[in-house]
């Protein structure tokens, strides 16, 4: 056997040689040789399985999207709760609830389905507040209440609820992320938080466009 | 476990995640070089996973469908990249990719001078197609029967494959010996 036939051959080789193999490696240094590196290689990539781990938000996104899309079903009458979490899903729950409310209401609003001995009162419009300005709310999140108040003064009240909840849930997020910049899960809680405050001012403005 | 994930059980798709979650990313990460890329490949395997998972008839292990999906997510994303996935012909390679053909070599054996860090920046610069069979063959275990099922190429195609992949990498390990042994 040539090296030439025998290398040929060496793809379907297994750990059992033919007669004729195993001579040839007995007399041939250059295969011999060979086929110790092509074993030394295939055994030294074993040790690299499985050897890394994801950081935690790849499950909480995974999670998230899974309760998005439904395909997470809690059982009736088990309550299953994180302790080290808890807080942080109520907070994230409270403003995609009010964000949630809110939408509702523009569209029942937008049918005329809220009765007229319902609809709140309206607030004036192009007034800030001293008490928002005393709770340090920024300036734009009052000038896009003030929007508001100018298009559906029936929905200002609600915005200014859903902002403050995202804004306090930002102010948890940032504080928890400073503390630990390497805490993954408080980044993806932070990123969270934006994100429903960015979804608070979409809705706003795409009301305003309308 | 997969019955209760099935039913929308949320511990158990997180026990699920859990027993499987290294592996793949193992494999995502060794096939993108990147640990945010690995990390989004990770969860879109699994979402896809546990979004078909009422599909999941038993026909073959579980690991096998989870990584086979892990496989197909990791190849649509060297193909959105345009870089070149499993030849499905054996011939089809670049004169770079080749492996050189070293009969009758002078160099002194590898074995025993192999370490790890070293091999894994060599996995890195084989060519994507090489790297995944290596990857799954060699580092994951699989066989080539399943290798074939998840990256849709032949047995034969499998096995010449992980050989050429071995041969390349055999090439730029010694490579980088001699590298070494020149530098002052």
């Amino acid at each position: 056997m040539t090296c030439e036939e025998f290398e040929r051959v060496l793809p379907e080789l297994g750990s059992n040689h033919s007669i004729e193999q195993e001579e040839h490696l007995k007399s041939c240094s250059a295969c011999s040789d060979l086929v110790s590196d092509l074993n030394a290689i295939s055994k030294q990539g074993r040790l690299l399985r499985a050897s890394e781990e994801p950081s935690p938000w790849v499950w909480n996104s995974i999670e998230v999207a899974l309760r998005q899309e439904g395909l997470i079903r809690e059982q009736p009458g088990i309550l299953r709760v994180h302790p080290a979490r808890l807080s942080w899903k109520l907070r994230w729950l409270v403003p995609a609830a009010a964000a949630g409310l809110i939408f509702f209401g523009v569209l029942l609003h937008e049918r005329g389905g809220i009765p007229a001995h319902e609809a709140k009162q309206e607030s004036p419009v192009g007034v800030v507040t001293a008490d928002l300005q005393a709770e340090g709310m920024p300036r734009e999140d009052m000038q896009l209440l003030n929007s508001v108040a100018a298009r559906t003064p029936s929905m200002r009240d609600a915005y200014e609820q859903n902002l403050r909840a995202v804004n306090a849930y930002i102010h948890d997020a940032e504080q928890s992320a400073h503390n630990d910049p390497n805490d993954e899960v408080a980044q993806q809680y932070l990123r969270n938080a934006y994100e429903q405050k960015a979804m608070v001012y979409e809705m706003a403005l795409d009301r305003s466009l309308q | 476990m997969i019955e209760r994930a099935k039913q929308g059980n949320a511990e158990a798709f997180e026990a699920l995640y859990n027993l499987h979650k290294r592996r793949v990313y193992s494999l995502c990460l060794r096939m993108t070089a990147n640990t945010a890329a690995a990390e989004d490949l990770t969860q879109e395997a699994f979402l896809q996973l546990f979004r078909k998972i009422g599909t999941f008839r038993g026909e073959s292990a579980f690991s096998t469908w989870l990584h086979r999906m892990a496989v197909n997510v990791v190849l649509m994303q060297l193909r959105k990249k345009g870089l070149p996935v499993v030849p499905l012909e054996e011939n089809i390679e670049t004169e770079e990719e080749s492996p050189r053909k070293e009969l009758g070599g002078d160099d002194p054996r590898l074995a025993g001078s192999i370490d790890r860090m070293q091999l894994q920046r060599s996995i890195e610069s084989l060519p994507p197609g090489y790297r995944m069979i290596f990857l799954l063959h060699d580092v994951e275990g699989y066989e080539h029967n399943e290798i074939a099922e998840m990256v849709g190429c032949s047995i034969g195609n499998s096995k010449s494959q992980l050989h050429k992949a071995r041969m390349k990498l055999r090439e730029i390990l010694k490579t980088s010996r001699a590298e070494k042994a020149t530098k002052p």
